[in-house]
Parts: structure tokens; sequence; C-alpha cells
């Protein structure tokens, strides 16, 4: 017995040492993170989703970054630019910057690569970002004309203009995303596809690749050739995969990583109390979608009624706890912009309606099914709403769960559903960005909600010059698609939810979009 | 004159002495209840049944009933509005100590929180009769009796585990014993089906299956949803395939024993020996199986809900209410240890009594006191 | 036997023509397809992305296309991890999932092989109930129960070894423990009882009591004659066992990081990342023709009754 105890602890001693050996290895500022997915791409003109942005943020700068607080623009590799007056041309002065080979970005290189984004042959998710904003950019995407169509142009080497659609006020802003990305077309001629394997990719932002164990860790080291390397206090970061939240946790609470991004739901009553968790509001909402054709939600004081019969404080103090928003509107609040009352909890005046669309105390009620994609999140919320609609107006209401592509399907292609959950998160910051979905015949409207009144004015803002006009009439929009016709029954804002120990690390602040520029975050000294 | 009276339709054993003619199964049932583990084992499974399939009828609370304010309650014999007062005001010194570390907003929040719902919870605690609920296995997130939800979670769990190992063993034995006993083509042929059947990706099979009946998910077949039929469709589906495979395994290695070549130079056809002498020396091995193979259904029932197959929420079984449990067990160990271990109790009378069956058919130890 | 093994050899390749073919057009009928998104793709660019991956031609097109691509030994492009082709992906996650069931199943054979052999000799005593009382509890406690708790104990508790991560990574092979020893467990049990089970039986047959009569060691008895015959059922669970282990658990990969196969097969099915998929279905049918052809050689060769004409 004493024996195997012995051996026992010499093979926990060696591993341990191990451990200790591996740490100690590590030269300068080391940054380890965990990304909560396997990024599927690292060409920017492919990423589509928030694993890949984060990786994006350390490889590639465009014209413009999110400022680390605000998230409105800030230079980037452009040092300046001007808006003409009219608001749709858009001019931006480039600084002297190379790509990590160093070889020289200049405005052709913009072109290009925007062009390459906008490539048919290149299948690109986000192009449509593109699309919505620059002028030209839909009919080369779409094949309907060639690449001059495109209005974007190289002035001189260092001087690069583009013409907006319109006068898009948040263009610029939205000019961070990577979907406008500068790429080195230079190693794109070369290797064509394969550019983004390690030892092939060239890049400009503050860091660059240095290895990719696919499913198991990506590693950046800083780029001596960044234009601004000496703002760049991280010698090294390190990404991984994690996408069970429960042991990134655990590995937070290890030490074994510096910044864990999302939390394991059912512990937040203890990790809310640790002073290094980090919560801020995102620009996004969690709602549900009634399909309005159906009956009987084609009522809207059925919708209504199902509204009013929410008390979404109840939920985010006792069900959530994450410190999500309650809200009642569909935009949350932005600069320049206050959201549309809609219709709070009132179970008196719920109980009214209904009675008043013919289902008084819910009697001759037909069954209707809530729809959601497999989560125990969205498990609980619709179990909690569930009930209330059964107490307060005497309704059944099923649940049916579907994993996330069928659930996809169901919602967005047959719209065979009653209601269902959904949640928008905003590409940048502007009300435009959760309004315009809801016009008619737009492919993101699954609910199929139509109002004539409503599409004109989300149109008209469309054409109109920033400033509170604008806002007003975007406003006016909410109210009709909101507290009027009650489209969606919004339920909280979305909040960004962040293990990351500020008294050590410097440079990260929470923001409305979420992005944490590397070059800004180091050891706090 | 006992040598005069014995005449050859009676049975002799292998040391000569005079048994009685019983049928195997009268036999069986007779060691069976020889067994002391085995009975325990089977008064378990049967209370199991009793209580689940009975729950409507027995004094549970209901298992959809949600009290906020009870939500996450610790396993206790007392009210649970005492039980909920004192968890608030140890949340509350948590947060006070919390907040000296970080003044964060979202703690000042909660704080305010727990002190009106403190008040609340302090001034109904003798009005509301709802405080004096008692919790005896705790509450789960949004307040409901475990208890209640543990015991309605065993129908489904149990009903999946019951047709699993039916399907797994008439299917199953039968293919298997099939495949075995003829060899050739014919053994070839029903391998190499079992083989694909391994192959096809199952959760891809399991979502067409389910989008092919999407229209009717509201229909029923002989009064059960047509869900639950697809559900038990989706377990039969796999269930088989490793046991044809052990029992094609113990088919060939037995069919070229003595007692077989006996069989068949007294004239027996396939389908006898196969079945009266065959299959009889493989129980113990199926029955071994199939006790093993139990918890895997209840387990493939829970990623199966996961697909959106099966009941729904804000029913439970065993398998959902398990995965539940365990993403927040640091915090409420109960609600993992609550139906974990009504699954596992459930399990080790299962494995008690396969056990006891499988010493009480076994045809070596026939006439055997 | 030879013309047995010739025989059984060549009928994997029909076998395996008919998984592939049919998997081919099931996987197409299930709702959505790799390019579904929350934010839904406006349709002139999804019109480029299914031109991009000639998913815009006909089925029948695409069928002989990605038939013509397999003989070449090219599994062609992921529609998801979209820098890597499903060769580069299968290739560097099943050498680790490989790896990793191996340790396991090796583990469990020898813990549960020896648990099944104590538990059979002393029937129905202690030692019997008590470990097949560790049995029970090893299949009535599933993998994403028993993960999460061996990491609490031993990584955040006792501090003895890493979270979670691989070989590869700066904790080195101290990470390949718990995940083997939470992996291992059901097989354990498994394993136990089949070869318990089995063992009785065989010690009362009479080729055994023949053994004993004749004078033989108790112990050549148990390890000759027993065991070989009693392995019979344990041998033929081995074959899906083997490929079921080896083609990675997606539960025990996701808690430890392990950068496996078996987190591929799943999130490649819920993304209808298809021709990913395609690529598991492949692995996962040859390796398991393969270990159920070696179990039919092994029954030979453990039970001389039996003989392939």
């Amino acid at each position: 017995m004493k024996r195997v105890l012995t051996a026992v602890l010499m093979v926990t001693l060696a591993a341990s040492l191990f451990v200790s050996c591996g740490q100690g290895a590590a030269k300068g500022v080391e940054f380890i993170m965990n990304n909560g997915a396997e990024p599927q791409t690292l060409d920017p003109s492919k990423i589509s989703g928030v694993p890949e942005h984060k990786i994006y943020m350390a490889l590639f700068e465009g014209l413009v970054i999110n400022d680390p607080k605000t998230s409105l623009a800030q230079p980037g590799v452009a040092e300046s630019w001007t808006v003409s007056a009219d608001g749709t041309m858009i001019t931006f002065k480039l600084r002297k910057s190379t790509w990590s080979d160093g070889t020289p970005i200049t405005a052709q290189t913009v072109v290009d690569s925007w062009h390459r984004t906008l490539h048919p042959d290149t299948g690109a998710e986000y192009a449509y970002m593109v699309n919505m904003v620059v002028k030209g950019a839909e009919e080369y995407n779409s094949g309907k004309a060639g690449k001059e169509a495109v209005a974007i142009k190289a002035v001189d080497d260092y001087t690069f203009q583009v013409e907006l659609l319109g006068p898009l006020p948040y263009a610029v802003d939205m000019m961070s995303h990577y979907a406008f990305a500068i790429l080195p077309m230079h190693a794109i001629a070369k290797f064509g596809d394969e550019w983004v394997k390690p030892g092939n990719i060239v890049s400009n932002g503050p860091f660059v690749l240095q290895e990719w164990k696919p499913q198991e860790s990506l590693t950046v080291v800083a780029n001596e050739k960044y234009w601004d390397a000496k703002t760049v206090k991280l010698d090294k970061v390190t990404f991984l995969p994690i996408d069970d939240n429960l042991t990134a946790y655990n590995k937070f609470k290890a030490g074994e990583i510096d910044w864990a991004h999302g939390v394991p739901l059912e512990l937040i009553d203890e990790i809310k109390l640790r002073p290094d968790y980090q919560v801020a509001p995102q620009v996004g909402t969690y709602y549900y979608v009634f399909n309005v054709t159906r009956k009987p939600f084609d009522n809207v004081n059925v919708r209504k009624a199902l509204a009013m019969a929410l008390n979404m404080n109840d939920l985010v103090d006792k069900v959530t706890k994450g410190g999500q928003l309650a809200t009642s509107s569909m935009v949350p609040a932005m600069a320049g912009y206050t959201p549309t009352k809609g219709n709070g909890y009132n179970p008196e005046e719920a109980k009214r309606l209904l009675a008043e669309a013919g289902f008084p105390g819910g009697v001759g009620f037909p069954k209707v099914t809530l729809l959601y994609n497999t989560s125990e999140a969205h498990k609980k919320i619709a179990e909690w709403a569930q009930e209330n609609w059964k107490q307060i107006l005497g309704i059944e209401v099923a649940l049916l769960n579907q994993e996330w592509a069928t659930y996809l399907d169901t919602r967005q292609t047959s719209h065979d559903f009653d209601f269902t959950r959904a949640g928008w998160v905003g590409d940048y910051l502007d009300p435009n960005t959760f309004l315009d979905m809801f016009l008619t015949g737009s492919g993101l409207n699954d609910g199929l909600y139509s109002n004539a009144q409503y599409d004109e004015l989300v149109r008209r803002a469309g054409t109109m010059p920033a400033g509170a006009a604008r806002m007003d009439v975007l406003r006016q929009a909410e109210d009709i698609l909101i507290t009027a016709d009650q489209a969606v029954i919004p339920i909280y804002h979305y909040v960004e939810q962040d293990l990351i120990d500020l008294t050590k690390w410097d440079g990260w602040f929470a923001n409305p979009l979420g992005s944490h520029h590397w070059k800004f975050i180091g050891p706090k000294k | 004159m006992p040598l005069l009276s014995k005449n050859k339709a009676e049975a002799v054993n292998e040391f000569n002495q005079y048994v009685k003619p019983v049928s195997l199964w009268a036999d069986a049932w007779k060691r069976l209840k020889k067994n002391k583990m085995a009975v325990v084992g089977m008064w378990i499974v049967g209370l199991y049944l009793a209580v689940t399939f009975g729950a409507a009828f027995l004094p549970f609370y209901s298992y959809t009933d949600q009290e906020l304010l009870h939500a996450n309650l610790p396993p206790s014999t007392r009210p649970a509005g005492r039980v909920a007062v004192e968890r608030l005001e140890s949340r509350r010194g948590e947060l006070l100590v919390a907040m000296q570390a970080s003044n964060r907003e979202d703690l000042k929040r909660d704080l305010d929180r727990v002190n009106e719902d403190l008040d609340r919870v302090r001034f109904e605690l003798d009005r509301d009769p709802v405080h004096k609920r008692v919790y005896l296995l705790g509450t789960d997130y949004l307040g409901r009796d475990m208890l209640a939800r543990t015991v309605y979670g065993g129908q489904i769990s149990l009903l999946i585990g019951i047709v699993g190992t039916i399907t797994a063993g008439l299917i199953g034995i039968v293919l298997g014993a099939i495949g075995g006993y003829a060899g050739g083509w014919a053994d070839n042929l029903l391998s190499r089906f079992v083989d694909i059947m391994y192959s096809l990706p199952y959760m891809l099979v399991v979502i067409i299956i389910m989008s092919m009946f999407k229209d009717s998910s509201n229909a029923t077949v002989l009064g059960i949803p047509l869900n639950i039929i697809i559900l038990f469709f989706a377990i039969a589906l796999v269930s088989w395939l490793t046991m044809s495979r052990i029992v094609r395994g113990q088919i060939i290695s037995l069919k070229n024993s003595e007692f077989v070549e006996a069989a068949r130079s007294m004239g027996a056809g396939p389908g006898r020996i196969v079945f009266r002498h065959l299959l009889p020396n493989t129980v113990g091995i199926i029955i071994v199986y199939s006790t093993l193979q139990f918890p895997s259904f209840i387990m493939n029932e829970s990623f199966l809900s996961f697909l959106g197959l099966g009941v729904s929420a804000p029913y439970a079984s065993w398998g959902t209410l398990v995965s539940e449990g365990v993403q927040g067990m640091q915090l409420y160990p109960w609600r993992l240890v609550v139906p974990a271990t009504a699954m596992t109790i459930f399990l080790f009378a299962m494995n008690f009594l396969g056990d006891g069956l499988r010493d009480a058919l076994d045809p070596q130890s026939k006439n055997r006191s | 036997m030879s013309r047995f093994i010739v025989r059984r050899l060549l009928s994997i390749i029909p076998t395996l023509f008919i998984v592939v073919t049919l998997s081919f057009f099931l996987i197409r009928l299930a709702p959505g397809g790799p390019f579904s998104r929350e934010k839904k793709l406006p349709p002139e660019v999804l019109q480029n992305i299914m031109r991009k991956y000639h998913m815009d031609e006909p089925l029948l097109n695409q069928y002989f296309r990605y038939i013509g691509d397999v003989l070449r030994f090219d599994l062609g492009p992921s529609f998801r991890n979209k820098d890597h082709s499903v060769n580069e992906l299968i290739g560097k996650a099943f050498p680790v999932s490989l790896h990793l069931g191996s340790m396991a199943l090796a583990v469990a054979l020898f813990l549960g092989l020896s648990v099944g052999v104590i538990s059979a000799l002393n029937q129905n005593k202690w030692p019997d109930y008590s470990a097949m009382s560790v049995a029970v509890l090893g299949i009535s406690i599933p993998l994403f129960v028993i993960g999460p708790l061996l990491m609490l104990l031993f990584a955040l508790r006792l501090k003895w070894l890493p979270t979670s991560g691989w070989i590869s990574s700066r904790a080195g092979w101290a990470t390949v423990i718990l995940p083997t020893m939470t992996l291992m467990f059901p097989y354990f049990a498994y394993i136990a009882r089949l070869s318990r089970g089995s063992i009785i039986e065989v010690v009362r047959s009479d080729y055994i009591r023949t053994a004993r009569a004749k004078g033989l060691k108790e112990s050549v008895v148990i390890w000759k004659h027993v065991l070989k015959g009693a392995l019979l059922p344990v041998v033929t669970y081995l074959g899906p066992a083997f490929s079921g282990i080896v083609v990675g658990s997606v539960v025990v990969e996701q808690i430890f990081v392990v950068p496996g196969i078996g987190r591929i097969f799943v999130q490649s099915a819920l993304n209808r990342d298809y021709t990913v998929i395609m690529g598991d279905v492949i692995v996962y049918s040859i390796i398991l023709m393969g270990a159920n052809f070696l179990v039919d050689v092994l029954y030979s060769m453990l039970d001389p009754r039996i003989a392939y004409k």
C-alpha cells in the first residue's frame, strides 16, 4: 500500500513539475483567452462569427477600428477622413503602413481588397454589409455588373474614396467591420486560397500568426512592422476554442486562462460575486416573433395581451440573473435615440385585451406552440413565459425545441411556427440595424410582418442625413412596430459577460459592440 | 416399491435423484424467490413502476407549478418560506461582502432585489399558504418541486428503457440467431446490414425522420402522441445492433456443441434447435447485456430531446434533469444528486434482478436446488 | 479459413459503397444547410457561395463528383472550417481520438477483466457485490457527470492535474489522465459485467468440470480454459466498442478540450457540413467493419468449435 502511495505521489509530482516548467518557459507578456469556438477561417472576406472577429482584430486592421470604449470609428490604416457635404462621399487619407513582410499598403490595395470580397467567386457571406452602404457593390456582388461599377477609387497612393448609396451616417463606423478588411493582395495572388495557412499568411494588424493547431489553440505574436507597434503591450496571445462554458470557467478559476468570454449560466450566483466578473450592455435584443399570418396572432390584441402578461423584470432578476436589461422595446437605447415605450407589464390590461379579442379568461383560445432552439437558457425563459400565460391569461402554450439548423429552417424558410424565440445583435450602432429587417418582404422578416406606413418611415429615414430629425422618424417607425402593432415581444437586451481580472490587465473596456482591440490590452503597471 | 413405480416419463437429474417434471418457468421462479438480492431488486423495480406511473393519484406537488421566490431551495423538511428567508439572508451577506471588493451596478441592483424579496417573504410567511410547502428534495431554478419532477421524469425514462430493451431483445435475438445459425451468405448479408445501420449518421437520420412528420406534431396514434411514437422508433432503430452481434457470436460458438449434435441427430429441425436448445443457453448473456443497455436508452432519450424529439418542456425525464443539474452542481448539488440517485437506485435494482433471473433461468442449474 | 478471410474482406467494399451512397443522399434531406445563419444570407450572396461549392448543380452530378473525388482519396473542402480540407481535419483529429480511445479501452479491458474474474469466482459474496456496484455506477452515471466531477476534484480541489487540454499543450502528458479515466468508465463497466456473466456460465460447463477432474491446477483452469471460453461475448462487444471509442467521444472531448474527431463529428452534423459528415461516416464505417472482421477471426482462435467454411 505504501509503495502504491509513493508511486502515485511521484507521478503527480512529475506532472506538476511538467506544468510549472512549461509556464516558466514563456517569454514576455503572454495572454491566454477562451475564444469559445474553433475559428472557421482566418480569411477576412469569409469570416462570419464572433470568435473569428476576435482573431481578426489581432491579425488585421481596416481603414478604421472601433474605439475601445465607445465602439465608434477610430483611425486605423486611415489616419483621417472627410465626409462630403451631402454625406454620400467619404475620402480617407491613408497612413504609410506596410504588411508584416514589408510590402506597402496603398489606396489601390484597399480597392483590390474590397473588389475581392465582393467578387461573386469569393463567396463572402458578409459581402452584404458592403452591399448595404457602398454604391454599386450589390450589382458587382450579384454578378449583374463588372467591378468598375463599385464606386470606390484610389485617388492617389494614399487617398481612398468611396461613394455611398445615400447619406448613411453610420457608414464610417460600419467600416471597422471585417467585411471592409484590407487584404494582402500580393500574398493572395501568390498562394491563392492557401494564403491563410501558417507560413503563407501576411497581416497588417498588431499581431502576426505564429501557430494554429486546429481545435486546440491558435497563437499570435507581436508584429514588429505594425505602424503603432509601440502601443502594443502584449508579446503573445493564445486563443483557445473551448465551447463548454463550465470547462472555461474552471480553467479561469485554476488560473490557466486570463480572459473567458461567456460564463456558465447556472453558476451565475457564484460568478456575480467575483470581482473579476465583467458585465456590460450589448447592442442586442432577445425577443419572441409572432407569425402574424396565423390565427390567433393575426389579432393585434392577442399579441399585446401576451406581451403585457409578462413581467420582464421578474425574468431578468430571478431567472436569467445575468444582469440582462428587461425591455419593452426592440431597439436598445443608443446615443441620440430614445426607444419606444412599448407595452409594459400590465396583467389587468392583458386580460382585458384577450377578452376583447374574443377569448375571455382564455376560453376558446387555440393551442399555440412556442418554438425555440435547444438550449438550457431558452428553455428556462420559455417555461417561465408559458407558466405566466397560463396563470394570468388562462391559455395553454405548448413548447417545442429544435436543434439549431432545423430551427433556422422552420423560422426562416418554411415559417411553419406560431411564435418563436429570436435574437438579434446589431452590426453597427444605429437603430436601422434593428428596424430594416421588419420591412415587408425582407429576407429577415421571419414573422411576415407588413405595414405600409412602417415601411415608408424606415425607407424615408434611409435618405435622411444624420441628426435628430432622422432619429425621430426611426422612433416613429418603432412606435408602430412595437407599441401599436406588437409584431414581436421584446424580452431583454443582451449583456456581454466576461471573466477578466482588471486589476491585472489594462486597456480592456466594456463597450457596446464588444470589440476589444488587442493593441490596447496589456498588464497593469 | 419405489423401483416399480418409476416410469419412463419421470426425470432424473445427473445425481440420479428423482425429480418432479416442472416447467422451466416455474422452476426459475422457485429459484428466483430464494435469491434475496433479486427479490429486493424486484420489489424496488415494482415500487418504482407503481410510484411513477401512479404519480397522478399520489399526493405530490405539481411538477409545473413555479414559485420564483422558492427557486433553488435545498432539500429540507421545514416550510419553504423559512428556508427561503435563510437563503435570502445568506445571499444578502454574500452580496455585501462582494460589494466591498467591487462596486458594480448589478450587485447594488441585486441587493435591492434581495431586500425587497426578503421583506415580501417575511410578510407573507404566515399569510400565504404557498410558503408552508415542504420541498423534501429541494426545488429547481424556477422553484418547482424536485421530488415531483423526478417522479414524473421517471415515466418517460422507464418507458424508454423498457421499449428499448424489448425491441433490442426481439429484433436482436431473432436476427442474431438466424445469422449465427444459418451462417454462409445469410449471415454475411445480415452482418453487413448491421454494419450499415451502425455507420449511418444517427443524429441526422433522427432529424430527417422528425422533419418528415413535422406537420403532424399534434397528431396521436392509439392515444399516444405521434412524437412519442417517433421517439420509440428512433430508440428501437439502433438498440438491437450490438445485441444481435452478441447473440450471433454465442450461437456460432454453441451450434457445434454436443447437445446440439444430439438434438439434430434426433431429428430436431433448425427452428427447434435454435429456440429450444441454443437460445436458452445464451439467455444469461442476453439478460446481462439487456440490463447494461438500460441506462444507455435513458441517456439516449435526453440526447434525442436535445434534437427536439420526445416530451417537451416543462415535462422532464431523468436524462434531462441530470443534464440540467450537472451545470449547476457546484451551487445546487441536489439538482444533480436527486435525479441521479433516483436513476442509480433503479438501475441497481434492475441489475440485481437481472442477475437473479440469469441464475434462475440458467439451464445448467435446472433441477438443482 | 483463408477463403473465409478473403470473402469477408471483399464484402467490405460493396458495404462501404452502400453506406456512402445512402449517407450522401440522406444528409441532404435534413432541414437546413451548411449556410443557414441566424442573420439569413441575402439570396445573391447565398447564390455565390452555392456556386463556389458546386452546390447549385443537380444532386446526381454532385454525387458523381464526390465519388470521383473519394476514389482519389480526396474528401473535399469543409464548408465550415473553410481554411482546411476534410482530409486535413480528419488527419489531424483522428490520431488524437485513436490515442485517447485506445488508452481508455486498454485500461477498461484490464480493469474490467480483472474485476470480472474476481467477481465471478466469488459469486454472490461481498467482493462480487462491491465490484458489481462499482460497475453499475459506471454505467448509470453519464460521462457528462463523471467528467466535470473528476475535473472539480483533481484539477480544482487537489490541483494535481491540469483542467483540460491535450499533450501538445503546455501541461503535456498530464492532460491525458482525466479524459482517459472518464472515458474508460462505461467500457470498464460493460466489460466487467459481461465477463463476469460468461465466466459464471463457463465455469459450470462440462469441459471445465472435466479439466478440474483431470486434476489441473486451479490457476491453469482459470486462465487457460475459463477465460478463453468466456471471452467470446466480451470480444463481440469490443468490435462496436472499439470503433465507437476511437472515433471519439464528443462529451469527453468537449469537457476536456481534446482536439479529437468526436467533436468534429457532432459539430459537422449540427452544422450540416456535408463533406465533413461524409468523411466521418467513411472513417467510422471502415474502422467498424475492420473491427468486426477481426472479431470474427478472433472467434475461431478463441473457440476451436467454431470453424468457418
